[in-house]
């Protein structure tokens, strides 16, 4: 695949040099350096052959602006950085929004914290930010915020029509989902158009992880997504130790699994009972938080905290795992097998529940590929992709397990999903436990202020929501120079607005419910 | 005293004591039923409700009452005073109204009317107006979509209401409820309809606003529906007037279908206070179990299902009477 | 008459649902089955403002949330209390650092505060205790006993 896509994109691009990178070390295959008049054209060149935009990242070297597009591919593993350099003095550059859609957010975004004008855009108001920050935040140096800017970036106001009214769905509401605005504008009990206003969470990690090291940015990881911690713990250190060369010893990397196996459960669980919340059924709620009590009764004593676990450390783990954790878990695995036919019985059967979330927010293939979906929403419209399968980190290559396929993409099929990964998760924790090794769990002479040699990483890893992606530049200091979390939130709500058109109130909310979205994540 | 009786006449008095008595029995009624409400849901949530004030927290409701007593009376600014203020008075009023009629024994009944169901039927719309100036008074969007909603379905829920209780009325051929319970010595009716039973018991549901079809005031969707801007004793108002109609569905399909106060060894309201109750658990044991229904499922299931088989029911009933 | 309603005010605290960031799952845990809220009669957590006497702040507060919780504090009706959960509601948490422009450096900045809860974030007993201290506020003394000095 990779030589194809090579000989087909130099076929393409005559004058352009495509570089090979070594996979391990950047995170890449092939790389390709275009002027802005290329874009379009490259852009089309992947959209033509099933690939999708997996992040748009923008990094700030201070003598010139670059745009990174990494584009992916569902079917086979190929990625391609393509990568744009813009002058920093008056940033422009042309959209690809018409061509994959999910551009349309990822450019707002970069608009807002970097000032880069993309040309032929739709709608450049702030997604994030709010008036009142007068400078760029991720620009090295206060570059103050031009008033054209001002003006363009803060015009979005929410207004009725004759016959439709707006009303707001948040940013404080009883679901359980956070800080999310949704301004739905309405005509009776129908919406028209539903347009989210993020931002209520920012938290500016981007802009910390460039001010601290790496050790010290590990607390924020978790934070990020409260639900799935492990898994952006995992995929943080795992991405710092591949740019390092760092290897991890077999013992460390099998708890690893365990570890992300357990949060997977347990984010899961938590999102099936905030979903039957949101539908009214307040009971599976209480089932479900007693299977996360048990999940943190095991996992406390050992990471030492009870939702935003930091519990990895470059080179494996700081603390070992001892005989009342594997007890705790066969435990806890036997009683869990009870469990699913409890929720089957509560749930699965459920006439109401069938009948609410049967046929609701249809997402066809093409449209998941254009808008960058991934996680069990992508495995519901039926593309099989497992970030586990496909790049495995950890132990994850030795673990046996299929990847569940739903075949409409409705509310219900992404219940299926999430259902069959659970009963993986406890497929999975069983053999890592029956294959647990002996052995040291962290690696010897590991800096304590890890200084990576110069370069770039773009690194994946699956999370209980979906493809989290992480982009680090390091120049060699012990600070990151820039790193870019590609949340799969993030993507997963640039569906929502026109699935919920034409629908009602109730189901827009059982739509944004079944997406399992984590606010702080998109707000990072 | 004589004097009293003299002024106003025997049947006036026996009305004024009857009527206070039910405003005690619906105030205890409401607080039996939140404290009720929050053990219930504990338990089928795998712990306990309120424990700590008072032995099995039954203080807890009065607790709660005393607490909205003492909050500060707010009227926001923008809302529609005349409407605004009635709608929680209105709502209590086809509440009283139907507790005059039901009887809760073979003496205890305010008044013994001889259309006592229509009128019971015909105050219980009168809540649907109150609910609709609730919604609209507020002048708040979440509270006029849960207003509409509410209409539309206690609207179309009233019809297989009817519906259902319209063959028992026919086996009897009496409209007032006393000669309902009477007509029952020998079986309850709920052997000979069954099916009216049902209908009637799901129709109840959905007047009285509870999950499954608790749209009105859907929590997760629209912040708490109709009552979003009444805050302390009005808000305590629409509360009251919820749960005392639990009560009274329950009570009307005691009345209707399982024999009313008639029971042996016991007193006979001991036995309709234990039937009544026994359905009001199974109302709260519904709302902890299922999902809410959507709101044109909800609809479909009353136009679509309900009504054609309550009339089929009566044309039953109404050919085996004729033989 | 004052002391009695402070008592049932004390016992039947309503809280709103606030929940904004991580500390609020642990809110969540305090009110499941476990760590059970609703013994103290704090069950119902109403959703509108307006029939709501305890509004407990979880999580970070940016510039942009700011106006709307203020606007909601303002429509409760009084008497009523805050609770400022976790370390990000106290004095803006793990995300203060030279040069940050979105985070609020807690919440009394903006409304006035009853209770502190710290942690990050702080475990469900950690909220019940806060709580209690919340109804030796109002009430003046506590009914429940507290944990023993051992040092």
């Amino acid at each position: 695949m990779v030589e194809k896509i090579k000989t087909e994109l130099g076929a393409a691009l005559k004058e352009i040099p495509i570089g090979e990178s070594d996979y391990r070390e950047r995170g890449y295959h092939l790389f390709a350096e275009v002027a802005s008049s290329d874009l379009l054209n490259v852009a089309r060149f992947f959209d033509e052959r099933g690939f999708y935009l997996a992040a748009l990242i923008c990094v700030d070297y201070l003598e010139y602006l670059e745009l990174v597009y990494i584009f992916s591919n569902h079917v086979s593993l190929c990625k391609v950085k393509v990568a744009l350099k813009i002058e920093p003095a008056r940033p422009v550059a042309p959209t690809i929004s018409t061509i994959f859609d999910c551009a349309c957010w990822y450019e707002r975004e970069i608009r807002e914290f970097f000032g880069v004008t993309f040309e032929g855009h739709p709608n450049m108001t702030y997604l994030f930010l709010h008036e009142g920050i007068d400078y760029y935040p991720l620009r090295k140096g206060q570059i103050p915020v031009s008033d054209e800017d001002k003006k363009s970036l803060g015009s979005f106001r929410p207004e009725g029509g004759e016959d439709t009214f707006c009303v707001n769905l948040g940013p404080q509401h009883p679901s359980t989902h956070g800080v999310l605005r949704v301004v739905l504008k309405m005509d009776g009990e129908y919406i028209e158009e539903a347009e989210p206003v993020l931002g209520y969470l920012h938290r500016m990690h981007e802009k910390m992880a460039e001010n601290r090291g790496y050790l010290q940015f590990l607390p924020n990881t978790g934070r990020m997504d409260y639900l799935g911690a492990m898994s952006f713990n995992l995929g943080y250190v795992t991405a710092v130790e591949r740019l390092c060369g760092i290897a991890v010893p077999d013992r460390a990397n099998y708890v690893r699994v365990i570890a992300t196996e357990l949060n997977r459960l347990s984010s899961h669980l938590m999102w099936l009972g905030a979903y039957l919340a949101d539908l009214g059924a307040l009971t599976p709620f209480l089932f479900v938080f007693d299977d996360r009590e048990q999940i943190n009764d095991i996992l406390e004593p050992v990471t030492g905290s009870r939702l935003t676990y930091c519990y990895f450390r470059f080179g494996g783990l700081y603390n070992d795992v001892d005989e009342a954790f594997i007890a705790g878990t066969k435990a806890f695995i036997e009683r869990m097998k009870g469990r699913f036919s409890l929720y089957e019985k509560l749930v699965t059967g459920n006439v109401i529940f069938i009948n609410r979330t049967r046929g609701i927010g249809v997402i066809a293939k093409e449209r998941a590929r254009k808008q960058a979906v991934s996680g069990p929403v992508l495995r519901a419209t039926g593309i099989a992709m497992d970030m586990r399968k496909t790049e495995p980190c950890a132990a994850y290559g030795e673990m046996d397990f299929d990847v569940p396929v739903g075949t409409r993409g409705d509310a219900l099929d992404m219940y299926h999903v999430r259902v069959k990964e659970m009963e993986n998760a406890v497929k999975i924790i069983e053999q890592a436990l029956a294959g647990l090794p002996e052995g040291p769990i962290m690696t010897e002479k590991v800096p304590k202020k890890l200084k990576p040699p110069k370069g770039d990483l773009y690194h994946t890893v699956e999370t209980p929501r979906g493809e989290l992606g992480i982009y680090i530049v390091s120049d060699e200091s012990d600070t990151p120079y820039r790193m870019k979390w590609r949340v799969p939130s993030f993507s997963n709500l640039m569906v929502f607005p026109e699935l919920a058109k034409g629908n009602l109130l109730a189901d827009a909310v059982a739509i944004l419910g079944s997406l399992d979205l984590v606010i702080p994540e998109i707000d990072r | 005293m004589e004097q009293i009786v003299n002024m106003i006449g025997w049947e006036a008095l026996k009305m004024i004591i009857g009527l206070v008595g039910v405003l005690v029995f619906v105030v205890l009624n409401a607080l039996i039923l939140t404290w009720a409400e929050r053990k219930v849901a504990g338990h089928m949530q795998r712990r306990i409700g309120p424990k700590e004030v008072g032995p099995y927290g039954l203080i807890q409701p009065i607790a709660d009452a005393l607490k909205l007593l003492g909050k500060e009376i707010l009227t926001p600014r923008a809302v529609d005073r005349p409407l605004y203020f009635l709608a929680p008075i209105i709502i209590f009023v086809p509440v009283l109204v139907s507790f005059i009629v039901i009887p809760f024994d073979a003496s205890l009944l305010v008044k013994d009317i001889n259309v006592g169901i229509l009128l019971i039927l015909a105050f219980s719309s009168l809540s649907v107006l109150s609910i609709l100036m609730a919604g609209w008074g507020s002048n708040n969007k979440y509270a006029l979509i849960g207003a509409i909603r509410s209409v539309a379905q206690n609207i179309a829920y009233e019809i297989p209401l009817l519906l259902a209780l319209l063959p028992v009325i026919m086996m009897v051929n009496s409209f007032s409820l006393k000669s309902i319970v009477e007509a029952q010595k020998g079986l309850w009716f709920v052997f000979y309809q069954p099916l009216a039973f049902c209908i009637y018991f799901v129709a109840g549901v959905a007047e009285t606003n509870r999950t499954p079809f608790d749209l009105p005031e859907a929590e997760s969707e629209l912040v708490a529906g109709y009552h979003t801007e009444y805050s302390g004793m009005r808000f305590a108002l629409f509360f009251l007037a919820e749960y005392t109609n639990i009560f009274i569905v329950s009570a009307i399909a005691v009345t209707f279908f399982l024999g009313g106060y008639q029971g042996p060894f016991l007193p006979g309201i001991v036995w309709f206070l234990l039937k009544s109750y026994l359905l009001v658990f199974v109302i709260m044991w519904l709302r902890w179990t299922y999902p809410r229904v959507r709101f044109d499922q909800l609809l479909n299931i009353s136009w679509k299902a309900l009504i054609p088989l309550a009339f089929i029911n009566l044309l039953i009933t109404g050919g085996l009477l004729k033989l | 008459m004052e002391k009695v309603l402070n008592l049932a005010r004390a016992n039947s605290l309503w809280p709103m649902t606030f929940g904004l960031a991580c500390c609020a799952i642990e809110m969540m845990s305090t009110a499941m089955s476990r760590f059970d809220l609703d013994r103290f009669g704090a069950g119902v957590f109403r959703g509108t403002p307006r029939q709501a006497d305890l509004m407990i702040v979880t999580g970070t507060v940016t510039k942009k949330m700011a106006p709307v919780l203020v606007t909601l504090y303002e429509q409760m009706p009084s008497p009523k209390w805050v609770i400022a959960m976790g370390n990000c509601a106290i004095s803006g948490g793990p995300f203060v650092f030279e040069g940050q422009y979105n985070v609020i450096e807690g919440v009394d900045l903006l409304v006035p505060v009853d209770v502190y809860v710290p942690g990050c974030p702080p475990r469900p007993e950690g909220l019940l205790e806060g709580f209690l201290k919340l109804e030796e506020k109002i009430t003046g003394k506590r009914s429940f006993p507290g944990p023993e000095n051992r040092w």
